[in-house]
This record gives C-alpha cells, sequence and structure tokens, in this order.
C-alpha cells in the first residue's frame, strides 16, 4: 500500500505570526519534516541604533502586540541595569502586578481563543457563540476582560503600555482603583474554576506524548518567578551571574528559519509555562496547585501539550498572587511617588524576565549620552523553534499511520501548544554602533 | 427679594461641619475645588481637606457642569426611527468655589442658551446647580481680571463666601442659597465690623492682578473694528498651531457640534453634543467639503471679534472675563486677548461698532425642545436629475410646517446625522413640502437609498425668510443659478401662486446652470410662464453634443442684457440671487448697472448650519448668524461683511 | 446581507488586531453585524470572497506587493488598520538607512541574495502600494474608533475621523498640559482620535496616529525656547512614527 502524506500548512492559524509545517512521507517513511519560520523580519535590531534611552521602551514594546508589557519590562530592567538606577520597592510590587496581568491577559486569550477550539472540535471561537458551550465562551470572555482592566489600570493600556517608564510609573493608581480591581479579581477566580472544569471535560483530546527535555526558566527563593530571580535549568540548575546568560542560551541559525534556533545542554530546550511550573511549582499558590491536581499535572512533565494546562494554573496563580499584593499595597499605603531620576552613564545592562511564553532577555550597551549603541535579545520563542522541531521529529512517526487531516490537526496542535510568538521571535536585537 | 445681599458667618470649624453635610446631602453631589497635580480643577469633594478655596484658576472652568464636554441629547433605536427619546438625565450639584470671573461667564452663557430659543439641557442643569462663589485670594499671572472688573460680582450666585481671616463671611445670593445654609449650617449673623473686613478685602482684590489691559473693555470693540485688517493678525496666526486649546479652555467659548453614534450591534445609537471650537479647520466644513474662512489669520482673528464686537454688539458684554486660561494653555502664547488688545491699543479705533453685525428682528416661534427632531414620513420621490431629487414630506402628527419661503429646516437621519437643506415648496401647498437633495455627504447620501414611506426627522423650520412684504407691488427679478433654484422655488410659487400673484407686479425668472442634465423644474418653469407678467429665460454655461437644449447657452450674466429691462423702474424692483458663492460677484455687479438699489437685492447664503438656533456658532458670517439672521439677507446689510462672499 | 469581513496581517506586532479581541463581550456584536470569513490570528477558515479587507501592517517586500495586490482586487472596501498600515509607523524608522545597510547589521555577511523572504525595499504604508478607502490611526487603534468606523461602514457611510489635534481631546479631559510639566508632546500636530490616552497617563504624545500639518518653524522654535527643548530633539521625536512625513521635515 503506497500511502502519500503531503501537508503543507501555509501561515499557521491560531498563532501570533507566520510559520509553516510541511510533512512529507511514503509508506510511512518521513522524507520531509520540517517547521517553518516565515515571518517578515522587521529589523529592530537596526532601529535601536542611537536612540535615547528614554525611547527603547516604547520601540521594543512594538515588537510584540501580546507580549507588549513583558518586552517593556525587560527593556527597562536593562536599561536601569545600564546606568546603575535603583527602583522603590512599590515600583517593583507594581510591576510584579503588570506581569501578572500579561500572563493573565495572554493566557487565557491562548487557551480560550487560540487552544481550545481545537479541543472543542471547532475552527475557531465563533461557533462557540451560540452553541451548548456558549456559557463557557462568555466566561472566558469575561477572564479576558479582568486581565485587561487590570493592564489597563496599572500600565494606562495593555497593548504597547504607557505608564512604564525608566525609573518607575508616569502616574501611579489610586487606593480606591486598586480595591475596585481586586474586587473584580475575586470574581474572576470563581469564574476560572468553571472554566477549568469544562476543558478538564475535553482533555482527553489532548495527544499523550512525551519526550525527555530541557526546561530553562528564573527562580527565585521568594516566589514563583516571573519579574525577577536567576536563570536556571532543569539540567544544570541556577545560572550564577544574569549577565553569562549566553551560557544557556546559544543562537544559531538554520536555513529554514528567519529566526534562528538556540540551544544549551541538548540539541533544544524548552521555556515557557510548563518550564516554570517544572522548575518552580512548590511555590505555586493554594488555589493553583489545587487546579494542577485536577489535571493531574505533575513536575516534571514531559508532554508539551501540557503546556496550555500549565498556562491554565498559572492563570489561576496570577490572580491569587495579585490579590495578596493589593492586599499588601493598601495595608502599607499608596505613596505618591516620581520616577526614580536618571544620571547619564556609559554603561551595560540585562534584564531577564519571564514573560508568557518564556524567559526573555534584552541587553543593552548605552554610551555617555544615554543613547543605545549595542543591544542584544533573546526571544523565547526563539529559543523554542528547536524544540518543536525536535518534538516533530519524534512523533510524527507516532501518529503517520493515522488519515492525513488527523495528523496535520496533531501536528497544528503540537505547534499551537508552545503559544509561540513568531513575530518577536524575528525581531532579536544584535546592534553594533556604526 | 430680602435675602439677597443678607451676609452670615460661620466659624471655620463649622464650615468643615458645613461642607461634610453638603457631602452627605444625597440629593447633590457637592463639586469643588481640588488639587490636580501642580494645578486646580472642579471637581467631587469626598472631604472638607480635599477643598482648596486659596486656587488661582482651574484648568478648565465650571462651564463643563453646564455644557458638558460630551451630552447626549436622545437616545433612540434604529429599527423605530419615529421614536426617539431625549435623554435628560441630569444629576443635582452644588459647585462650590466658584470665582466671580467664572460667575459672570455663566451669566453671559445664560443670556446665549436661555434666550428666546431656551436649550432645555442647559436649562435643566442650571436649574438643578447650586452655585457657591468664592473670593478670589490667589491670582494667576495670566490672569487680568482686575482691569476687567471681574474679580467682583454683586449676583450670579446663590451663597458666596469670603475668607476674613478667623471666620468665614457667607453673603447669601438666592432663596435657594439661604435654605442650604439654613439646613446644613450653624452660622450666626454678621457684625458691621465683619462686613467692614468684606469690603476691606475686596478693595486688596484688584492690585493683586500683575496683568493689566491697558483699554477699558467698553472700549474694545471700537478698536478692533477699525483694525480688521491690521497686519498683526497674521504676523500672530503665523505661530498658531490651530490646536484650539484656547477655545476648549474659556469660560465663554460655547460653540458645540453635534453627532450620532451607533452602537456596535447597531440595534441603538445616540446623538450627542460635544465642544467645537472656531480654530479648527473643519468647523466651517459643509457637506459638499467646503471650507470657510480657510485661513489661520482669519480663525484666529475670529475668536477675538466673537469677543470683542460680535458678541458685545449682540448681547451687551464683552465675552472675555480675564480669567488667563488661553494664556496659559496656548503654546506660541498668542491667544491671551489682554496681549493683543494692549497691542491693538497702538492703532485707531471707529465708533461705528457695528459694521460686522445686523440687527433684525427674527420671529421666533418657540417650538419647545429645540434639539429632538420631529418624525416625518417621505410621501413622494421625484427623481430630478443624475444627483439631486425632490421629496415631499410630511410631518407625523399631520401639523403644517408653517414656514416662511427662504427658510430651512434640519433634516434628520437617526444613525448619521443630519443636515441644513433649504424648503424648496411655498407654504401654500401645505401640510406638506418639498426639500431638493444633491447627494453630497453622508445624510444626503443616505436619503437617496430611502423609499415612499420611509421615516426621518425634521427640526425647524428655522431662520430668516424672505421678507415678502417688502417685496408687495414691486418688480421681482430672480436669478438662480446651479442648485440656488431649489431655495428660491419656495418663493417663486409663493409669489406666482393665485392668492397672492396680485400683490406683486413683473416677475422674471432668469435660471441657469453648468448643463442642460443638471436642469431641474423646467416643466414647472413653463407651466408658470401661462401666470400674469411673468417671463422666464434659460441658459446653460455649454451644452454638449448629446444632449438637446432649446434655450440660450452662455453664463447666466449674458442673460441681463436680453432683459426687457425699464431703468426707470429700477427703484421698484427686487432682485433675489441664489447660487455658488462665485456667482454672486458678477450677478451684483449687473444689478448695480441696471441702478437696482442695494436693499432691493437679496441674497441667501449657504453656511454649515447645525443647531439652527443660533448657539453652536457654525455658521457665523462675522458677527452674523446665518441660520438666525439668513439664510436670507439684503445685500445692502451683508455686502460690507468681509466674509460674506469669500 | 451581513458583509463580509476578512483581515490579515503584513509586517507588523499583531497588535492591532488583538485590539479586536480585546472588544470583548463585543466581539459577539461584531460578529453580529458582519460575516467574518478570514481572521488567521484567531480562526482556522479562510475564504477569498469578502466585501471588506481589514489590513494590519506595513509594506516590506514585493511578495507583500503581490499579497496586497491581490487583496485590493478581491476587496470592495479596504481599510488600513494601526499605524504600520496607515502611516508606516515605527516600521519607518529604519528608511533612515538603505535596505542594505540594515540588513547587513542584523545578518552580517550571510548571502541572502534571491531569499525573497530578506527581500525588503523601504517600508511602505499601505496606501503607498494601493489605495485606501478607511483609515484606523494609533500604535494600537483606538477601540472606539474601531466600532464607530465598522458601524459607520455598515451604515453605509463615510466614517468621520477627526481631522484637529489631540489638545482638543487633551483639553477636555482637563489633563496637565504635558509642557507645563517640562517634556515635549507632539499633541499639537498630532491627529486625535485617541481620547489623549498618552498625555491622560502622563505620558507625552509621540505622534502614532500621523502628523496634522507642519507647524511654521517660527512657531516651533518659539516653543521650544519657551520650554527650554532643542530643535534635534524635537526632530528625533517625530522620527519616532513619523519619518519621512513631509510635514516632519
Amino acid at each position: 500500500m503506497s500511502k502519500e502524506i503531503d501537508i503543507n500548512v501555509e501561515h499557521l492559524t491560531r498563532v501570533e505570526g507566520h510559520g509553516n509545517i510541511i510533512l512529507n512521507s511514503k509508506n510511512g517513511n518521513i522524507q520531509k519534516l520540517q517547521w517553518q519560520v516565515s515571518e517578515a523580519p522587521r529589523f529592530f535590531e537596526a532601529m535601536l541604533r542611537g536612540r535615547h534611552y528614554d525611547e527603547l521602551r516604547t520601540i521594543t514594546s512594538r515588537i510584540c502586540g501580546i507580549c507588549s508589557i513583558g518586552h517593556s519590562l525587560a527593556s527597562l530592567k536593562a536599561t536601569e541595569d545600564a546606568l546603575d538606577l535603583k527602583i522603590t520597592d512599590q515600583t517593583a510590587v507594581l510591576r510584579r502586578l503588570a506581569i501578572n496581568a500579561e500572563n493573565m491577559q495572554s493566557h487565557i486569550l491562548h487557551v480560550g481563543y487560540l487552544a481550545v477550539p481545537d479541543l472543542f472540535g471547532v475552527g475557531s471561537v465563533f461557533p462557540i457563540a451560540g452553541s451548548k458551550n456558549n456559557d463557557t465562551l462568555l466566561k472566558i470572555v469575561k477572564l479576558h476582560r479582568i486581565s485587561n482592566e487590570m493592564s489597563d489600570l496599572i500600565c494606562g493600556r495593555t497593548t504597547h503600555p504607557i505608564r512604564l517608564v525608566v525609573g518607575g510609573f508616569s502616574m501611579l493608581p489610586t487606593e480606591k482603583q486598586l480595591l475596585k480591581l481586586k474586587g473584580r479579581l475575586e470574581e474572576g477566580l470563581s469564574v476560572t474554576k468553571e472554566v477549568a472544569e469544562s476543558i478538564l471535560g475535553v482533555i482527553g483530546n489532548l495527544p499523550d506524548f512525551e519526550r525527555k527535555t530541557e526546561y530553562i526558566g528564573l527562580t527565585s527563593e521568594e516566589e514563583y518567578a516571573l519579574y525577577d530571580g536567576d536563570i536556571s535549568s532543569t539540567d544544570t540548575g541556577i545560572l550564577k551571574n544574569y549577565k553569562d546568560y549566553r551560557e544557556y542560551m546559544k543562537e544559531y541559525v538554520v536555513p529554514q528559519s528567519t529566526a534562528k534556533y538556540a540551544k544549551h545542554k541538548r540539541d533544544s530546550y524548552m521555556v515557557g509555562a510548563l518550564a516554570r511550573f517544572n522548575l518552580n511549582s512548590e511555590q505555586l499558590h493554594p488555589i493553583s496547585k489545587e487546579v494542577a491536581k485536577l489535571f493531574d499535572l505533575k513536575p516534571i512533565c514531559y508532554n508539551p501539550f501540557m503546556n496550555n494546562i500549565a498556562q491554565v494554573v498559572e492563570f489561576v496563580h496570577n490572580i491569587e498572587d495579585s490579590i495578596i499584593i493589593i492586599d499588601n499595597i493598601i495595608d502599607k499605603g499608596l505613596e505618591e511617588e516620581q520616577p526614580v531620576k536618571v544620571k547619564k552613564k556609559k554603561g551595560n545592562g540585562v534584564g531577564v524576565v519571564e514573560v508568557p511564553r518564556g524567559i526573555l532577555v534584552h541587553d543593552y550597551t548605552l554610551d555617555e549620552n544615554g543613547k543605545c549603541i549595542k543591544a542584544n535579545c533573546i526571544i523565547p520563542t526563539n529559543q523554542n523553534h528547536a524544540n518543536i522541531q525536535k518534538d516533530m521529529e519524534e512523533f510524527a512517526p507516532k501518529i503517520i499511520d493515522k488519515p492525513e487531516k488527523e495528523i496535520e490537526l496533531n501536528l497544528e496542535m503540537l505547534v499551537r501548544a508552545y503559544d509561540p510568538c513568531i513575530s518577536c521571535s524575528t525581531h532579536y536585537l544584535d546592534v553594533k554602533f556604526v | 427679594m430680602d435675602n439677597k445681599n443678607e451676609v452670615k458667618t460661620l466659624s471655620y470649624s463649622n464650615f468643615d461641619e458645613f461642607i461634610k453635610n453638603l457631602i452627605r446631602e444625597k440629593k447633590y453631589d457637592l463639586i469643588g475645588v481640588k488639587e490636580k497635580g501642580k494645578r486646580f480643577v472642579f471637581d467631587i469633594i469626598e472631604s472638607p481637606e480635599e477643598l482648596r478655596l486659596d486656587y488661582d484658576v482651574t484648568i478648565l472652568p465650571p462651564k463643563k457642569y453646564f455644557l458638558p464636554q460630551i451630552e447626549v441629547l436622545m437616545d433612540y433605536k434604529l429599527k423605530d426611527k419615529s421614536k426617539a427619546k431625549e435623554n435628560m438625565d441630569i444629576k443635582s450639584q452644588i459647585i462650590i468655589g466658584v470665582h466671580p470671573y467664572d460667575i459672570i461667564a455663566i451669566q453671559q452663557s445664560d443670556k446665549i442658551y436661555l434666550d428666546e430659543q431656551k436649550d432645555d439641557f442647559y436649562k435643566k442643569r442650571r436649574e438643578n446647580n447650586i452655585i457657591i462663589g468664592s473670593e478670589i485670594q490667589n491670582v494667576s499671572d495670566r490672569s487680568f481680571a482686575g482691569s476687567m472688573n471681574t474679580h467682583l460680582t454683586d449676583s450670579g450666585y446663590d451663597l458666596f463666601i469670603t475668607d476674613l481671616g478667623s471666620k468665614y463671611a457667607i453673603t447669601i445670593g438666592s432663596k435657594k442659597g439661604k435654605e442650604l445654609l439654613v439646613k446644613h449650617s450653624k452660622f450666626k449673623d454678621a457684625k458691621s465690623s465683619d462686613i467692614k473686613k468684606i469690603e476691606k478685602i475686596r478693595s486688596k482684590i484688584k492690585s493683586k492682578f500683575k496683568k493689566e489691559v491697558k483699554i477699558p473693555k467698553e472700549e474694545w470693540t471700537k478698536y478692533l473694528v477699525a483694525n480688521y485688517d491690521n497686519s498683526l493678525w497674521e504676523e500672530r496666526a503665523n505661530k498658531c498651531m490651530e490646536c484650539s486649546s484656547c477655545t476648549m479652555v474659556c469660560p465663554t467659548c460655547y460653540c458645540y457640534d453635534v453627532q450620532d453614534e451607533v452602537s456596535l450591534n447597531m440595534k441603538q445609537g445616540k446623538r450627542y453634543r460635544t465642544w467645537d471650537g472656531c480654530l479648527i479647520r473643519d468647523f466651517t466644513k459643509i457637506g459638499s467639503g467646503e471650507v470657510f474662512r480657510q485661513d489661520i489669520k482669519d480663525r484666529y482673528r475670529h475668536r477675538f471679534y466673537r469677543k470683542g464686537n460680535y458678541l458685545p454688539e449682540r448681547y451687551d458684554f464683552v465675552a472675555c472675563v480675564g480669567c488667563g486660561r488661553c494664556g496659559i494653555a496656548c503654546l506660541p502664547d498668542i491667544a491671551d486677548p489682554c496681549d493683543l488688545i494692549n497691542e491693538l491699543s497702538r492703532f485707531d479705533k471707529d465708533e461705528k461698532t457695528d459694521k460686522f453685525f445686523i440687527k433684525q428682528d427674527t420671529e421666533v416661534k418657540e417650538k419647545g425642545i429645540i434639539h429632538i427632531p420631529r418624525s416625518a414620513t417621505i410621501k413622494k420621490i421625484e427623481k430630478l436629475t443624475d444627483r439631486e431629487k425632490l421629496f415631499k414630506i410630511e410631518l407625523d402628527d399631520k401639523k403644517s410646517l408653517g414656514h416662511k419661503p427662504g427658510q430651512f429646516v434640519e433634516l434628520s437621519i437617526l444613525g448619521i446625522g443630519e443636515s441644513p437643506i433649504s424648503i424648496s415648496s411655498a407654504p401654500t401647498d401645505a401640510p406638506t413640502f418639498e426639500l431638493v437633495i444633491r447627494k453630497v455627504g453622508n445624510v444626503t447620501g443616505k436619503m437617496f437609498e430611502l423609499k415612499k414611506g420611509d421615516k426621518i426627522g425634521i427640526r425647524g423650520p428655522f431662520g430668516n425668510g424672505f421678507n415678502v412684504k417688502a417685496m408687495e407691488n414691486k418688480d421681482i427679478i430672480f436669478v438662480c443659478a446651479g442648485l440656488g433654484v431649489a431655495p428660491l422655488r419656495s418663493l417663486i410659487n409663493y409669489v406666482s401662486d393665485k392668492k397672492n400673484r396680485n400683490k406683486f407686479k413683473k416677475i422674471k425668472v432668469l435660471y441657469g446652470c453648468k448643463q442642460p442634465c443638471e436642469a431641474m423644474f423646467l416643466d414647472e418653469l413653463e407651466g408658470l410662464k401661462s401666470c400674469e407678467d411673468f417671463t422666464c429665460k434659460l441658459t446653460v454655461d455649454k451644452c454638449p453634443e448629446d444632449e438637446e437644449w432649446d434655450n440660450e447657452i452662455g453664463l447666466i450674466t449674458t442673460l441681463f442684457p436680453k432683459l426687457d429691462f425699464d431703468k426707470n423702474r429700477a427703484e421698484d424692483t427686487i432682485s433675489v440671487i441664489c447660487g455658488p458663492p462665485i456667482v454672486y460677484k458678477f450677478v451684483i455687479k449687473n444689478l448695480k448697472e441696471m441702478k437696482i438699489p442695494d436693499k432691493n437685492i437679496f441674497v441667501s447664503l449657504e453656511r454649515r448650519m447645525k443647531c439652527g438656533v443660533g448657539k453652536c456658532g457654525h455658521c457665523q458670517i462675522n458677527g452674523v448668524y446665518v441660520c438666525k439672521e439668513g439664510p436670507v439677507f439684503r445685500y445692502s446689510d451683508v455686502k460690507d461683511l468681509p466674509e460674506a462672499f469669500e | 446581507m451581513k458583509a463580509k469581513v476578512a483581515f490579515f496581517d503584513f509586517s507588523s506586532c499583531e497588535g492591532c488586531q488583538l485590539q479586536i479581541a480585546n472588544l470583548e463581550e463585543e466581539i459577539l456584536d461584531l460578529i453580529d453585524i458582519v460575516e467574518v470569513v478570514s481572521f488567521r490570528e484567531v480562526m482556522k477558515e479562510h475564504s477569498d470572497d469578502y466585501d471588506i479587507a481589514i489590513i494590519e501592517g506595513s509594506i516590506m517586500r514585493p511578495m507583500d506587493v503581490e499579497r496586497i495586490k491581490k487583496i485590493r482586487k478581491n476587496a470592495k472596501i479596504l481599510i488600513a488598520l494601526g499605524a504600520c498600515a496607515t502611516i508606516g509607523g515605527i516600521n519607518k524608522i529604519r528608511n533612515q538607512w538603505s535596505p542594505e545597510n540594515v540588513k547587513k547589521e542584523v545578518y552580517g555577511n550571510e548571502n541572502l541574495k534571491g531569499n525573497k523572504f530578506f527581500d525588503v525595499f523601504k517600508t511602505k504604508a499601505v496606501d503607498e502600494v494601493v489605495d485606501v478607502d478607511y483609515y484606523i490611526h494609533g500604535c494600537p487603534i483606538n477601540r472606539e474608533e474601531f466600532k464607530k468606523v465598522i458601524t459607520s461602514v455598515a451604515l453605509g457611510k463615510k466614517p468621520e475621523i477627526p481631522n484637529y489635534p489631540v489638545c482638543v481631546e487633551c483639553k477636555k479631559n482637563e489633563n496637565i498640559c504635558l509642557f507645563e510639566l517640562g517634556k515635549f508632546c507632539l499633541g499639537p500636530i498630532t491627529r486625535a482620535g485617541c481620547n489623549s490616552i498618552c498625555p491622560s497617563n502622563g505620558s507625552a504624545c509621540e505622534g502614532c496616529r500621523g502628523i496634522l500639518k507642519k507647524p511654521e518653524t517660527e512657531c516651533i522654535m518659539d516653543i521650544l525656547k519657551r520650554y527650554d527643548l532643542t530643535y534635534e530633539e524635537m526632530k528625533s521625536r517625530c522620527k519616532m512614527y513619523n519619518y519621512n512625513q513631509e510635514e516632519c521635515k
């Protein structure tokens, strides 16, 4: 029996950015299997040349529409590191709220709008409206709305934040507004449990696949690390000096991708919610731990499809965390602080944060006038591309006997599970001052 | 009323109690002056500590409580176009801390918005508000209220607070104010020493102002009227950024725009009004895209004339209270009237201050709420040309529109907007009336898609119609150019109607358009020729090969020599002109050659009419409102208005 | 008959399309009034039969030109969504240098000849390649304005977007002028319609909705002097979103 399979998914849907999946096989022998990144390069690296330190955050925010807060924070951390500028405790705490908000917004968008339709057997979230699952859809929308309300309040705007500036915030929320937000978060918490249960109902549609993988993310003794922490690997543990990030994240070029690949000890590694869970699950807040149990998610989980579930778990954790943070702020009282004043100086700085899709690094060098002369950026999805390719290479043979449409859907679901942010990944920054 | 000017006193702690009680009072919101960063604003007060009566000037004046930045006029459902509900959900407020210059500005806006065509929203807001004024303690260095005599006022407030240093003096200005004081505070009667202290404090206020205007405000109008063409307008306007910040922060600027907005589900919509500014280029833009007062110099100058000459002529007050907000807001610093007038003071003045204004007694029919359209139905549609249609309309309450020839209506299509359209039929055709619609924009475009039986909204009739009395016993020459025939038709049909014909002498109609396919009402005009002493001459600028045309070819002015005109009748001949702006210059030249006096010539001018009642400010030709004193004007009245024939 | 709408993205961050998702519950209203037949970011289905095409992103490569021309042919109405599409946006910063210079900067001496993915020319806004019917400005777009434009198109009326500067909205919002706080704000020359969101959050306007008019140099110099700022700094700020706009030279 000669069975020819030709899958050519051009511009994969329900992911951010442009990527293609190619699979050619004959009689069960896979001849070509590729994850191609075709996203147009926008040359951000070149555009930062000579720009004032004030503008770096604005420009890098535009690398990605979904993780713009993450890019802004990494950028600010790198800039402040280069300027030797120390932010206040209040700023650090409010920035944690911002990163929680972005994590929430991104995860619910990904799980609810981009991934879940596959589980419900439909092409998009639109057919779910008016169907028997309409209720679930409305709940997902409500959670998305609450996440956006939070980042609107803290950052001024969820996409391309306004209030995040070097040294602090251009405007602070009021205590009254924070209390109102807390009320909304508490509402969100009860709705989340219901959504988790609906997903549990269709979870059987997630393939049961495992491949031993290295996971890299931030880790911290104080908390489930998102804003601050040390770079850590499930294989080798904590990296001593954050400025040596290149030791753990080695980038290299491959012909089928306009984005670079990355590796550490193995041929590839994974970053993102599942990686963070595998590194830090002990530090999750109680209700999110319950949700993990509900889905039988335990460290170390080697099934990339479970990244979706790790996102649900993180979402719950972020809400719990935000409520605790707001309580602490109200207890202490909110100070009317201005951003810390900048003293221009030459220097190099590195900012590392966890954005929804994984660990993000911005590395800037500034001259004595505060202008950027050198910059580098390691994007989470960059770091995942190699792992996607390796996963596909191990997964495809296992499903090669299924009908073509099913193979195609499964490969798509695999890529989607990573929640790739492809626009981001083609815009690493590598600037040399001319 | 003997409550007026009674003075009471409150100790500082009793005053705090008073404020607390006002905050607790459920019937009202307490609005007062509080800090916003380095500046001050009027906003909801939640505790006495927030109140800052020692402020210099707020960013925005209290006008935002009477004419909000955005105000919904009515809600409607798109499916049921006949039912539009006005949205008068207006909260009651106590506004505390209003300085005298802002109180005076409110009194000025009362004169404008509560005239014979009362704005009901404004009226309700004024009724629902209690104004508690307060003495000026600190002064912004841009303010010149002292030399404007707006630093003190003895009316316009319900209560007025003066800080005596050891306690507050409260001057009672109205019954409402007294009731408030009685209900919520433990006051004492003022002693004569208190009154003396108030007078002493007030006498010192004027000297706090660093800025002074050199010419008393009553004289501004004379300097303005003499310097319309002064080069300083252009020099200053060159720096203007057209940002209109000056009008936004001004307590005496009241112009607004009206727009429709529809919800995303396309089921409901609302019509709202929002602040507009005459510095904005599109302020005067009409449906066809034409913009009047295009040059920034003209717009820059216009604002000062409105404040210093046009409004003073119309209402007898100078529409500037010296608050200094525009001076603070203007980045290139050219908006400050004090600086401007001080510069003008070097030049001559002119005693004839009404050059840019027309005193006209317009007959106004109080028609209830002026913003909400009445429902009407399209009874008949007739295609006139490729881009014009004739609509016969009847109001749903079956009442006649009661219009005069020359007036216009505001045609409303819910969800799309409103457009001013001249009435094309004589009132003798009641109860229906006719509109000629040319498809140029959103409203007119939508109108074209409607069918017989569809519903629309009508507001009006508005405007000054033709003075038919002045035309009695005279010959009339109609000059209709292009679409100008539409409004003139109302008068042509009126004078040639059997009931009226004998009141007028010879009637001559000259009608010209670009080419034959654009001509309208040819059959009707043909039919009127059978009327007594009625001649009609038609012409087109050119006639393309594929079109038929039996009449003259040439510009409309070429018809004049062909007129059988008796020069001795010139004094007793009326001429009525309507057409695109370019036509007037040439036609009037012809009429002058025929020795027809300027006062016998009537023109119908078009501008952007939005509200129809002389409030929104868009239709101004210098100091004249086209929607009130026009659209019909005597040429003698407008010939010297610089903006009339742009 | 509901109009068929398709979303397309070119070189962008997809933040503007995200704003559609950020309509939250109202997205159900949207799919009630139009039929979304293609929206790669959130749905699998795609159709080439559409009335209205909404474009996010700038045009950078010949393969993009081909694609947009095909879309323009298919669509009755084409709407440019967001700064990258309407004016070129941030993507235009790199137009200060040649494409060769910029490619070398990023990819070094890598031989990219013949690789169509890397064949870039200077960034173009959509209307520099095909006719655009309506514009929804901003980086990202303002959801309220999006609703206004979509409902106008659905009603068959031409959307009315502001032709006046941000200052009008900023003053209506009673913000403290950023100039008074020592910052240089492009509000006075930038198109309104965003409800002055950046100044309302304490941040100077960066001109992301497009420059309205070139202010007289005399005027600008006066203002700069009054607020102690340099001409170079102002020009640099203009260059962020509006590089190459005639108004900003």
